[in-house]
């Protein structure tokens, strides 16, 4: 092969981010044709979270990285757009947002936030939606968030969410969360379902699901800008079209995968609740002091913001037309 | 040898100096890192109010704990080693082995303090950490977010320790080749240790 | 070509050089020959990403309350309480060497710190009693790899933070394998009790002597309860319950037992910091390692190696401790961990072994690796609290080693052993 790519994901082989690299890499040494080789390092052999593998793309000794939002945080604080809650209704506007412009802006501001080094190929998904989940209640309002115990992330926004609801948030490592809900160190999270199926945490007593679908579980797809310009056009081509065959894998494969997380968990005795449009107005009510502070306290905030909120009415513009145009 | 003997005594001494005021931060960091996570026990256990910056705080002091101390356990031959092949040569062959090894870890040393720099200086150590904050006026109105080369600094600072008890070591070994180990000032030793 | 930094390895090992160095030195120069220099930046930045962890400050934490233990003078009453259950048995000294690890291990993560705790005061007081100095140095070292097994354990903090299992899970697993550890070495030191006719150590003790004994070794007993209780309990997690086993060990020995001075505590933590310090820097050592050994792809290599020998665990299981047990004599049981964990473990899983089991099966033989030549740090440390050679000590530990290493293979192959507490508790399924 004429390049090689390394690739790399702290996940494992039963996430979305190794379908989509399995497709990516099949796409791309296919259609050039064997010029491009692609070398999968999947979980933590050469880097274990946002910023030693981002490092390593700026450097240049990784090609390909998947981040979540709150991965890439520490250095594009701006890509938490995406955890700000209630912002995208479901999946089909949240494909057409990440399909269009807004993430060649959220590219720019990275290239120009990296001095050139760090590219940002595509936005898919790794997981569905987060929801809250917790062992003790059903929560179907605000309300019922008085006070729980909420593991995130060590991230503010996540955590100004939670405290905007009510609830207390608690940085715990995801190895110790099994043992943190059967204990009660913390008694929620917010999670996709696969997630938490895979991690078996039914088993330590998280039994109550509300589908609140308060963020897109983004996956953000980066690239060493130097290892990509330095190949020739057509080569790039491949690649930008592998990158789009991996982000329409991972549109799918969640959806695929959370059917049977879901029908597991009720079948475990889980209790999955649909919040309704009201209570999901309210929610969003309730969670609306976090628009101000991302807006006030996070770099190019407010930026990121707007060509969110803007791409999210386009989208919304042209589904429905979509929509009513397929009706009849 | 004069020479050599001349240097020691210096570098001895800045060596045994700097790395004693290392060893005091470092005893401050781990009581920092006690006191960070008891904090967030009691803000957690009894206030049912989790803090955002203990567990990153203590990670901060740990690091610079490892940095600071580990020279000192260097110079103290408190690095673990097979040393059964050096005690088993001849007096004169097993020192020019230690010679060679020593010269093996500068190499090593050398070329991490290159890369170290670069690392604390470049693209990595601008991601910001989660949730340090120090303040920049003196009002406490202004905050700056830590950056995370404020805590990669640690490795580069113990590198540069590393080396310089390094060199010590060798011209050490470089006056105990040639005959003049009794006119070397002995360095304070301790037990080995371990995780285990 | 890069595979062959795993000799090379080796060989700097054998001549001597420091771990540290030889984990770093072997790989960094085979990807600059192989023209990989911008990997060299990944070594380097790899130390440094291994070290900062979260969960692997437990280990500075439960080095620090050992370490004021052992200066409040609890190490004294632990061997006093022992002395009075065990001292008027034929070979009174050797058992209570042996009971005394065994609570030592409630309180300390590490065999060295147990090593040197015990060693210093029980070696010279065996050797007062007619044993020779050999056999006292050797049953220290024995009983003293207990201490890793027992929770709390700095050997099992780090397999779960490199292999992403639960600290707690683990510690609960060790339980029961510590204390057979310890009985075996009992059984074993009856035996040859009775053959050589060892000396008894104290008349046998009234209970209300014993009640004593155990009244003062009280405080110290608690803290293993404590430890467990609170992670148990969900006030903390295995991380906060080190750091408030510090706070307890200070609040017992300046204010309950007054053992313990302020002006003694520079020295403790500067002692802990320190031992932390290399034991953190040989931790991100092996995870750049490590990480040399992924881009070698020899991880792949090996385990369609290990598959293609048997497809029955049960064999495999059997080659893979003598493996360990082999890897153990020429490596730290840490940086094993880290180093092959993370290629044998998926191996087992994926068999239908227990991720908890596999971890235990790891965890105790690797440990037991501390006590066998040469590079047996414990053997290191009883030689130089003894002052007699490791040579000498690793032959008259070798009866001992038989007893740990029956205890391996009960613990591979009866999964209860280990699984019973944490399947009890609910932390594992
Ligand atoms: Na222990
Ligand atoms: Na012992």
């Amino acid at each position: 092969a004429d390049y090689t790519i390394r690739a790399t994901a702290n996940s494992n082989e039963n996430d979305e981010d190794y379908d989509g690299l399995v497709v990516f890499k099949n796409y791309v040494e296919a259609a050039s044709n064997g010029a491009i080789e692609v070398e999968l390092f999947i979980g933590t052999q050469l880097c274990s979270n946002g910023a030693e593998c981002l490092q390593g793309v700026a450097g240049g000794v990784i090609d390909v990285y998947i981040s979540t939002s709150g991965g890439a945080s520490g250095i594009f604080p701006y890509v938490q757009v995406l955890d700000l809650p209630y912002l995208m209704a479901d999946d089909r506007v949240a494909e057409k947002v990440l399909s269009g412009d807004f993430t060649r802006k959220v590219r720019d501001m990275a290239l120009e936030d990296s001095d050139g080094l760090i590219r940002l190929m595509t936005i898919g998904n790794t997981g569905g939606w987060r929801n809250f989940a917790n062992t003790k209640r059903r929560v179907a309002e605000p309300a019922d968030m008085e006070g729980l115990k909420i593991r995130t992330v060590v991230a503010d926004l996540p955590q100004e969410l939670v405290k905007a609801l009510g609830a207390s948030p608690t940085p715990i490592p995801w190895p110790e969360l099994f043992t943190s809900f059967q204990t009660g160190v913390v008694e929620g999270s917010k999670n996709g379902i696969t997630d938490i199926m895979g991690m078996k945490f039914p088993d330590a007593g998280l039994q109550y699901v509300t589908l609140d679908g308060h963020a897109y579980m983004g996956a953000l797809w980066w690239m060493s800008n130097e290892k990509f310009l330095a190949m020739p056009e057509e080569m790039r081509r491949v690649v930008v079209d592998g990158f789009y065959a991996l982000q329409q894998a991972t549109f799918a494969s969640p959806k695929r995968k959370s059917i049977k997380a879901y029908e597991d968990f009720v079948a475990g005795g889980g209790d999955l609740y649909v919040p309704t449009p009201d209570q999901k107005a309210a929610f969003k009510e309730a969670a609306s002091p976090v628009y101000d502070w991302f807006k006030g306290n996070v770099a190019r905030g407010d930026e990121v913001f707007t060509a969110l909120t803007d791409a999210v009415a386009e989208a919304e513009a042209e589904i429905n037309a979509d929509r009513d145009a397929d009706l009849n | 040898m004069g020479i050599v003997l001349a240097i020691i005594s210096p570098l001895g001494w800045i060596n045994e100096k700097v790395l004693g005021i290392g060893r005091a931060i470092g005893v401050i960091a781990v009581a920092a890192m006690v006191a960070a996570i008891l904090i967030q026990v009691v803000f957690r256990y009894v206030f049912n109010n989790a803090l955002p910056w203990p567990d990153e705080a203590a990670r901060f002091c740990m690091l610079w704990m490892t940095g600071l101390m580990a020279p000192t356990a260097f110079r103290r031959g408190g690095f673990v080693a097979i040393d059964m092949l050096c005690n088993l040569l001849p007096r004169t062959l097993g020192t020019l082995l230690n010679l060679f090894l020593l010269t093996i870890c500068l190499a090593v040393l050398l070329t991490a303090v290159k890369i170290g720099w670069s690392e604390v200086t470049g693209f990595g150590g601008r991601f910001a950490t989660a949730s340090l904050f120090v303040p920049v006026s003196l009002d406490l109105s202004e905050w700056l977010r830590v950056p995370r080369s404020w805590m990669m600094a640690s490795m580069l600072v113990c590198i540069v320790l590393l080396i310089s008890v390094n060199i010590e070591l060798i011209l050490r070994t470089l006056v105990a080749l040639f005959g003049g180990r009794d006119r070397l000032k002995p360095i304070l030793t301790s037990n080995t240790s371990g995780a285990e | 070509m890069l595979v062959w930094f795993l000799p090379l390895f080796l060989v700097f090992l054998a001549v001597g050089l420091p771990v540290f160095f030889g984990l770093l030195a072997a790989p960094g120069l085979l990807l600059w020959l192989n023209g990989q220099e911008r990997d060299i930046t990944l070594l380097y930045r790899n130390v440094y990403n291994g070290m900062d962890s979260f969960p692997l400050m437990a280990i500075p934490f439960f080095m620090l309350a050992g370490e004021l233990m052992n200066r409040g003078g609890i190490t004294m009453r632990l061997v006093e309480f022992s002395q009075a259950l065990m001292g008027h048995l034929r070979g009174g000294l050797a058992h209570v060497n042996v009971l005394s690890s065994m609570l030592f291990a409630g309180l300390s993560g590490s065999a060295v710190a147990d090593t040197s705790a015990l060693g210093s005061m029980l070696i010279p007081a065996m050797e007062k009693q007619g044993y020779t100095r050999r056999f006292a140095a050797a049953i220290t070292a024995a009983s003293s790899v207990i201490g890793p097994i027992i929770p709390p354990s700095g050997i099992m903090i780090i397999y779960a933070y490199v292999m992403g299992e639960s600290v707690a899970a683990l510690f609960l697993a060790g339980i029961v394998p510590g204390i057979m550890v310890g009985a075996g070495l009992m059984v074993m030191v009856k035996v040859l009790a009775d053959k050589y006719d060892f000396p008894v150590a104290t008349r046998k003790h009234t209970w209300s002597e014993r009640g004593q004994a155990s009244l003062k070794a009280f405080f110290p007993l608690l803290t293993p309860v404590i430890i467990l209780g609170g992670i148990l309990g969900g006030v903390f997690t295995p991380t906060e319950a080190a750091a408030v086993a510090v706070a307890y060990a200070l609040v017992i020995g300046l204010f309950v037992l007054r053992t313990l001075r302020l002006s003694d505590l520079p020295d403790v933590l500067s002692r802990a910091g320190m031992t932390s310090a290399v034991v953190l820097l040989l931790v991100g050592a092996a995870m750049a390692f490590k990480t040399v050994v992924s881009l070698s792809h020899a991880p792949e290599q090996l385990a369609s190696f290990i598959l293609s020998l048997s497809e029955n665990p049960l064999i495999l299981l059997f080659l893979i401790n003598l493996l360990l047990f082999v890897v153990g004599m020429f490596l730290d049981a840490g940086p094993a961990i880290i180093i092959l964990g993370p290629i044998l473990g998926p191996i087992f899983v994926s068999l239908g072994i227990d991720p908890i089991h596999f971890a235990i099966i790891m965890s105790v033989n690797l440990t037991i690796g501390l006590a066998t030549p040469p590079m047996g740090l414990v053997l290191f440390v009883a030689a130089s609290v003894s002052g007699e050679r490791v040579e000498t000590i690793s032959k008259a530990i070798l009866p001992f080693l038989a007893v740990e290493v029956v205890v391996i293979f009960l613990i591979t192959y009866i999964p209860a052993i280990s699984m019973t507490i944490p399947r009890l508790t609910g932390f594992a399924n």
